[in-house]
């Protein structure tokens, strides 16, 4: 076990280093110096705590669209639409932001905010899993077009009833301040949405591994037919799955609107969605992973837009560099296996000759 | 004196945690039928996944006619003229039998007619009585298993490995395939037969080659051994005696019964029509039949997995047609399915995991609406001894557990849900004679406690040593219900392939369901 997870922290690093070299290679066709451009990155990243704070409040949505993509994934389903879902979830919490106003005190307002965007994102998801269950869709593909779909409404609403009062930009009022996410940290952007992240990754592990429901999507992940056969109905699973992967979508639009923004803006932070699956593979759908993997992921984010504000280098180096680090720690997957399965007999080798 | 055909020297083979072959040596002359006699898990089928190169020795060599050769693949090991029948077919259900036997061999602009031709003229020579032109899904497994003979013989293999080639068979087809076998012995060919079953090997093999433990425990002629002695070879004990029978009091009352059940097909199999039976509490309900006959679906139909067409089941009175899976197993079904890897375990999940599979939604094992971990835990551990399952505990994952141990595991696992009705399909397929002993005593331990059991076995000895009553099924229709005194083995086997009971057995008594 231990041996194991010596080879879990030194692949990933491994990998992790080679994705940064491979895309090394690439800044040389670029006729720039990768050693200097990675210093840059470096001490960019750690150049002043308003810097370091902002790896994790990058991380923090996608810890949760993570999630809502690794939730699903182990019941075998395919949320593709998080992205949509983190609209509704955005959308819903603007609507209820701009009503209240300040008209409650701010912590039963921002309760009530996050409250009403999970059950607007949850039930968005749920769709998925209703016509999954009712008619066996595809939610890999109903889920993925939901997300247009969920733009369009949120263009809809930006354009008409939520509209600033200017009535200039497709963008919404600033939310009264009472509303927004508290700072952690003074002078930075970290706001308590990092710690709700954190708080719904422990507890989407706790659901998976410690709760009967947990138990029963693993095994329809894992065997829907031995699943169907003890009694176990997947059609209400897919709901409920898709429910709270939908939920856990809108908590990020939370996070960002009433965390980062503070507002709700047109086509805001459009890759969240895709970003989500990358971390979520590349932790293994393990939700504790992915808190790691989005620091990583936030970490690079920050690091490539300070990089791409300074030497010229353009900024898509950094997903570029993503894009390496997530193939390479794939790739690790395979040689974590074969390490172990070459201990396992070498141990048994030995046993023999005794 | 001439080298042997083929000659395997100190092979040695290691998984990830278990020794599967150790210091293997034996060899295969020309013309020769070895049969490779062993419980499962024995190690035979991964000495020969060897030899066809789907596995790689860690050591030892393999000498063909004297020369050492490595087998890289099973490309490798064809070009050497050595071929393998696997277990599972390897063949492309929606392609004709040409298309799937010329796979692999022919590339390019494929002239189909003449490879039809040729096919055709081999399926000739060795008496199979094939359509070159079928499509294989539409054939029988019988046939289907032809089909994979002669895609070994179109690349001219010279050795023939088969894998448990009999599991599928009616015992007529197993006469008929023996006959392939010596035949093609003859024509100076070498077979090797994978099985565990002694009668076959009595009746097949020139010289008969024993492993236990991934090791070699016994290199015999047929001449000079007899059952008794490959049985003692094979276990390393003799087995005790099934318990006697019980005789079911008259009194007992009626708890199972089927009335006109119609189900329609599915598995590729045939659907059931108007199956009626009626099974008492402490009694063993036999179901004979080459599997496919129905067998699954009828399984399925008492566990509400799949729909009636028409008739009705009940359960001690209860009508279950509107009740789903789940109540079903409520009012205390249990059902061992024939597929446990598919339809009885999740391979990826712990032994504790597994264990709660049908109960998942029971309040006793939950605790602050958490798992109560260590209470499954606990009652999995007592699974483990009172079955003396082989694991390292009940956080093993279930796929490293040999198949003998998962399938105790299951048995364990239904026992428990099935308080009333016990549904065994195949309970022993693919296991070895320790565990199979240990199932059927467990089989017939629930008997005495009244429940009733519904027994499905294409395993004749099976049925006969189980059974009270025994129903023999063909494509979806009952043939009749005998008492076991009533029957042999030749006239079950007719009843098995299909032929109707007045012609060929005018002498037979039938007697009703009820």
């Amino acid at each position: 076990m231990n041996a194991n997870l010596r080879d879990l922290f030194l692949s990933t690093f491994f990998a992790v280093v080679l994705g940064i070299v491979a895309s090394a290679s690439l800044l040389l066709f670029l006729g720039k110096n990768p050693i200097a451009a990675y210093t840059l990155l470096a001490t960019s990243i750690i150049r002043d705590s308003y810097t370091i704070a902002d790896i994790f409040v990058k991380a923090t949505p996608l810890i949760l669209t993570g999630l809502a993509f690794a939730l699903p994934f182990k019941a075998s389903l395919f949320n593709i639409g998080a992205q949509g879902q983190f609209y509704i979830g955005a959308l819903a919490a603007s609507a209820v932001s701009l009503t209240l106003g300040e008209r409650l005190p701010g912590l039963p307002g921002i309760l009530l905010v996050i409250v009403a965007a999970m059950v607007a994102g949850g039930l968005w998801g749920a769709f998925i899993g209703w016509v999954k269950a009712k008619f066996n869709s595809n939610e890999f593909l109903i889920s993925m077009m939901s997300t247009y779909v969920a733009l369009a409404v949120m263009n809809y609403f930006l354009r008409t009833a939520l509209m600033e009062a200017k009535h200039e930009y497709p963008q919404t009022d600033t939310f009264a301040p009472r509303l927004w996410l508290p700072t952690i940290f003074e002078g930075t952007r970290l706001h308590a949405g990092f710690i709700l992240a954190v708080l719904f990754a422990l507890l989407t592990w706790v659901l998976l591994y410690r709760t009967d429901l947990g138990y029963r999507i693993r095994v329809v992940g894992h065997n829907p037919t031995a699943a169907r056969l003890s009694g176990i109905e997947a059609s209400r699973l897919y709901i409920s799955t898709f429910f709270l992967a939908g939920a856990l979508a809108a908590l990020a639009g939370v996070t960002e609107t009433n965390g980062v923004q503070h507002m709700l803006v047109q086509g805001f932070n459009p890759t969240l969605g895709a970003e989500g699956i990358g971390i979520a593979i590349l932790a293994n759908a393990n939700p504790i992973g992915i808190i790691f993997a989005a620091i990583l992921f936030g970490a690079l984010k920050v690091g490539g837009n300070v990089m791409g504000q300074m030497s010229g280098i353009p900024a898509s180096i950094i997903e570029i560099m993503e894009g390496f680090v997530m193939i390479f720690v794939i790739l690790s997957y395979f040689v974590r296996n074969f390490l172990a399965t070459r201990r396992a007999k070498s141990l048994l080798q030995k046993s023999l000759a005794v | 004196m001439d080298s042997p055909y083929l000659e395997l020297r100190d092979v040695t083979k290691l998984f990830a945690k278990v020794v599967a072959n150790r210091h293997v040596s034996f060899s295969i002359q020309s013309g020769e039928v070895v049969a490779l006699l062993g419980e499962n898990g024995a190690g035979k089928s991964t000495i020969m996944k060897i030899l066809y190169g789907l596995y790689h020795a860690d050591s030892g060599e393999i000498l063909i006619k004297g020369v050492a050769r490595k087998i890289a693949s099973p490309k490798a090991a064809m070009a050497l003229g050595i071929a393998m029948i696997q277990q599972h077919f390897s063949l492309v259900p929606a392609h004709s039998v040409t298309e799937n036997i010329i796979l692999g061999n022919a590339s390019g602009r494929i002239n189909l007619a003449a490879y039809q031709k040729q096919v055709r003229e081999l399926a000739t020579e060795y008496g199979f009585d094939i359509d070159p032109a079928a499509l294989v899904r539409d054939l029988p497994v019988g046939v289907q298993q032809k089909v994979e003979i002669l895609k070994a013989l179109f690349q001219k293999a010279r050795l023939l490995i088969m894998d448990e080639p009999t599991a599928v068979l009616t015992p007529q087809e197993a006469v008929k395939l023996m006959a392939f076998v010596r035949r093609f012995a003859t024509a100076g060919h070498s077979v090797v037969f994978i099985t565990h079953k002694l009668k076959e090997v009595m009746a097949v093999a020139d010289r008969i080659i024993v492993m236990r433990n991934g090791e070699v425990h016994g290199d015999l002629l047929r001449a000079s051994t007899d059952e008794k002695e490959l049985s003692t070879l094979m276990i390393g004990r003799e087995l005790p005696p099934l318990p006697e029978e019980l005789a079911i009091p008259a009194s007992a009352k009626e708890m199972l019964r089927l009335d006109g059940v119609s189900v329609r097909d599915a598995h590729g199999g045939c659907g059931l029509q108007e199956v009626s039976f009626a099974i008492r509490e402490g009694e063993i309900f036999g179901i004979a039949g080459v599997s496919g006959n129905g067998q699954q679906e009828l399984c399925e139909a008492i566990c509400g997995f799949r729909p009636l067409a028409s008739g009705s089941i009940s359960l001690d009175g209860r009508d279950l047609a509107r009740l789903g899976i789940r109540d079903r197993i409520s009012l205390g079904i249990g059902y061992v399915p024939a597929d446990r890897q598919k339809d009885g375990l999740v391979m990826e999940m712990s032994l504790a995991e597994n264990m709660i599979l049908k109960s998942s939604y029971d309040a006793k094992w939950k605790q602050w609406r958490l798992l109560d971990r260590p209470r499954i835990a606990q009652y999995a551990n007592s699974k483990i001894q009172a079955y003396s399952i082989k694991a390292p505990g009940p956080d093993a994952v279930v796929k490293e557990l040999s198949g003998g141990n998962q399938q105790k595991l299951v048995v364990a696992r239904e026992v428990d849900n099935g308080t009333r009705l016990l549904i065994f399909d195949q309970p022993t397929r693919g296991l070895d004679l320790g565990a199979i002993d240990y199932v059927h005593k467990a089989i017939l331990a629930e008997r005495a406690k009244g429940k009733g059991v519904l027994c499905i076995s294409t395993e004749l000895s099976e049925i006969f040593a189980l059974s009270d009553r025994i129903a023999v099924l063909y494509k979806g229709v009952i043939q009749g219900i005998f008492k076991k005194t009533e029957l042999t083995t030749e006239k079950i086997g007719l009843l098995m392939a299909g032929y109707a009971i007045d012609a060929a057995l005018p002498d037979m008594t039938k007697e009703g369901a009820k």
